[in-house]
């Protein structure tokens, strides 16, 4: 929105400040004229104090230049949201107005009047798009997805808390927009909310500041479902995790669902209470891997359909077999192909994917190299990296190599002749067996596929 | 030898997506474009130095503020007397842009609060333009959800111009200042004056004001007499002098 007389300060500002200074801070207020006053609301505390200490003066000479008697008032927030319950300067106006000396217009420091945003009201901060049906299983993520469905079609009764963790990017916060969403379809009156672990303390610290920590805990625990993501983010937070851990209490004491996603297994949070490790623990557990091919190709044909475009299939094959990481690397990509495409009006192929994507796949195959791989493997199992190229064939050595080479044809885009040679100038037939030879033992030693799958999350992360 | 200085802070010209020459980089300044006009996402930009990410954070700033947005570019370059807190509710502006995002790398407090702004830009749907020096899987950033983030919506690589482009670039940039400058002056420049655009635009500006004083066309003689009697301006630390 455009305020006459602000804008006209602005026009002053920007010709007279420099334009870093313009661009990082006086560009950032918002506006709100109103009875003599010009309310100047900045994003947060810091960029008041900045403005205040730095250009306040200044934007109140300019003021007096363009209206002659308004006053300057600095606040914290949105001219929409802090109109109600704001701190109002209880020091009587200036009046009446006088071309005092430059001095004198300078307002004091009491004059500047700090409003703060109120805290949210009920709303659940689901987003309606992520629901079970937009979810793509597949072998990496199905017992989370069992898990979830189980947990939405009854609430509070079968798993609880339920605690999902894997990796970044691999479709947790997902399964948990999804639960949400499925409850309140079931029963629209349920009270839900979704919520990053940041989201958490920063309420509660503002409950704090106001005194309003009682409506803060009655806020959480009457809540029939809270999803928590990221919960990784409460370690160090002594204060949080106390008042999580009581609302944590309440809800399971009456039977209220409680989902929980963390980047690793809740017993390797560092920074967390151990009363609060052993609680996540007491209903179900279950971990999100990296998606495999099949997955990656299926995730990237239903984006494409989501956004009204035809993939062809080799094509999703081509991008799943460069990009494994995480599935928001791989939708990341997938976008940038399709605008791409509209803004040049071609055609979507595997050259033309080649083409759009090559800054992303140039450094895919730089980070995956068999070199990599080999130093990567030797590390994991405390072995030369020379050892893995000799001609040794003890168990200790050659398990670890045909590890490598499995990874290496997985990984990478080399031929088998080509992988067999950066390993001392091995047969390609060795590499076949190998690779054979390990998805034999993934399948029948729980340690090996632990192991590999391990491997494959730090190469390709 | 004298200091060196960034050359974009010499610039006389103030950063506007009119005055930056796209070249291969076209859907890029759309995309900033409309996040400027307030679409919503989030956008990575990487490149090399100089070319022109400062910039083009600048004037898609700009561009929300002509018309009538609360925008923030902020130059982390040095954030020694900033703190985390300065990022606590930039999503209730119009459009974020950051710059030189990389220099918050391994400070564990920015980052974590670069990681919640990026959570709550989304959420809110606010523009958050980004820059960095490598691709968000190669970024310096140790927070692995960080890292991801940065790679899920919008990531540019900022594609360095060829000598054809950057001969395009100066015509485009001459008559912007209302300059007619001859394609094969212009191809001459590139044959004999150090070819970054920071450096060309400076020159563009010199022989503005020469040709300006003496009246005549930027034709190959005049740019020649123009090196021969300004040499610094073929290299790269003459530049420097000059400045």
């Amino acid at each position: 929105m455009t305020h006459a007389l602000w804008d006209r300060c602005l026009e002053r500002l920007a010709a007279e400040l420099p334009p870093q200074h313009y661009k990082t801070w006086i560009s950032a207020l918002r506006a709100r004229e109103g009875d003599e006053t010009l309310h100047l609301y900045a994003p947060n505390r810091f960029v008041q104090d900045w403005i205040r200490t730095r250009f306040l003066e200044r934007i109140q000479e300019t003021l007096e230049t363009v209206a002659p008697g308004w006053q300057v008032e600095l606040c914290i927030g949105n001219p929409g949201d802090g109109g109600e319950g704001a701190t109002r300067d209880p020091t009587p106006k200036r009046t009446p107005p006088s071309p005092a000396p430059r001095q004198a217009t300078r307002p004091p420091a009491s004059r500047v009047v700090v409003r703060e945003e109120t805290p949210n009201a009920m709303r659940t901060n689901l987003n309606p798009a992520f629901t079970f049906d937009s979810f793509v299983q597949g072998k990496s993520n199905q017992m989370a997805r069992a898990a979830s469905e189980q947990v939405a079609n009854n609430p509070g009764r079968s798993y609880n808390p339920l605690f999902i963790y894997g990796g970044v990017g691999l479709g947790k916060t997902h399964l948990m927009h999804a639960i949400g969403n499925q409850i309140l379809k079931e029963r629209p009156n349920a009270r839900v909310a979704y919520l990053h672990s940041e989201r958490f303390v920063q309420d509660m610290v503002k409950a704090l500041q106001h005194n309003a920590i009682d409506r803060f805990k009655k806020f959480y625990r009457t809540l029939n479902v809270l999803l928590i993501d990221d919960i990784q983010f409460f370690a160090g937070k002594e204060r949080s995790q106390e008042e999580f851990f009581h609302t944590f209490n309440a809800l399971l004491e009456e039977q209220q669902q409680v989902v929980l996603t963390c980047d690793r297994f809740p017993k390797e949070v560092n920074g967390l209470e151990e009363r609060l490790k052993s609680r996540f623990g007491w209903g179900l557990t279950v971990a999100v891997e990296p998606p495999e091919l099949e997955t990656r190709v299926a995730i990237l044909l239903k984006k494409a359909q989501e956004m009204e475009v035809e993939l062809p299939q080799e094509v999703a094959f081509f991008i799943a077999k460069r990009i494994r990481s995480n599935i928001r690397e791989l939708e990341g990509a997938l976008r940038r192909v399709v605008a791409n495409a509209r803004f040049t009006g071609r055609e979507i192929d595997v050259d033309f994917v080649r083409e759009a994507l090559k800054d992303l796949l140039a450094l895919q195959e730089k980070l995956i190299t068999i070199d990599n791989i080999q130093k990567t493997v030797a590390e994991y199992y405390k072995i030369r990296y020379t050892d893995l190229l000799s001609k040794k064939r003890t168990r200790s050595i050659a398990r670890p190599r045909q590890i490598a080479m499995a990874l290496a044809k997985e990984l990478t885009n080399h031929s088998l002749p080509e992988i067999g040679e950066a390993f001392g100038g091995r047969d390609h037939t060795t590499v076949l067996h190998a690779c054979r030879k390990v998805q034999e033992l993934r399948e029948q030693d729980a340690r090996i596929d632990e192991d590999y799958r391990n491997l494959l999350r730090s190469l390709s992360t | 030898m004298a200091e060196q200085l960034p050359l974009t802070l010499a610039l006389d010209e103030q950063a506007r997506f009119e005055n930056f020459y796209p070249g291969p980089n076209g859907e890029l300044v759309e995309r900033l474009r409309g996040l400027a006009e307030g679409e919503t996402g989030v956008l990575y930009l990487w490149g090399a130095p100089g070319s022109g990410r400062s910039h083009l954070l600048q004037a898609a700033c700009h561009h929300c503020s002509v018309r009538g947005g609360a925008s923030l570019c902020l130059d982390l370059s040095s954030p020694g007397e900033w703190a985390p807190e300065l990022l606590d509710g930039l999503e209730g502006l119009d459009l974020v842009c950051l710059d030189e995002s990389w220099r918050l790398a391994g400070k564990a407090d920015w980052e974590r609060a670069l990681f919640h702004l990026y959570n709550r830009c989304r959420e809110r749907g606010t523009p958050l333009v980004i820059s960095g020096d490598a691709a968000p899987a190669h970024s310096a950033f140790q927070l692995p959800d960080l890292r991801s983030r940065l790679g899920w919506d919008w990531v540019y690589r900022l594609q360095p111009l060829s000598d054809a482009d950057k001969a395009e670039a100066l015509v485009y940039l001459a008559a912007l200042r209302g300059l007619d400058l001859p394609k094969e002056t212009a191809h001459y420049l590139l044959r004999r004056c150090p070819r970054d655009m920071a450096t060309l635009r400076h020159l563009l500006r010199a022989l503005d004001t020469a040709s300006l004083a003496s009246r005549r066309a930027l034709t190959i003689p005049f740019v020649n007499a123009f090196l021969a009697r300004n040499p610094r301006w073929q290299t790269q630390a003459g530049l420097f002098d000059a400045l």
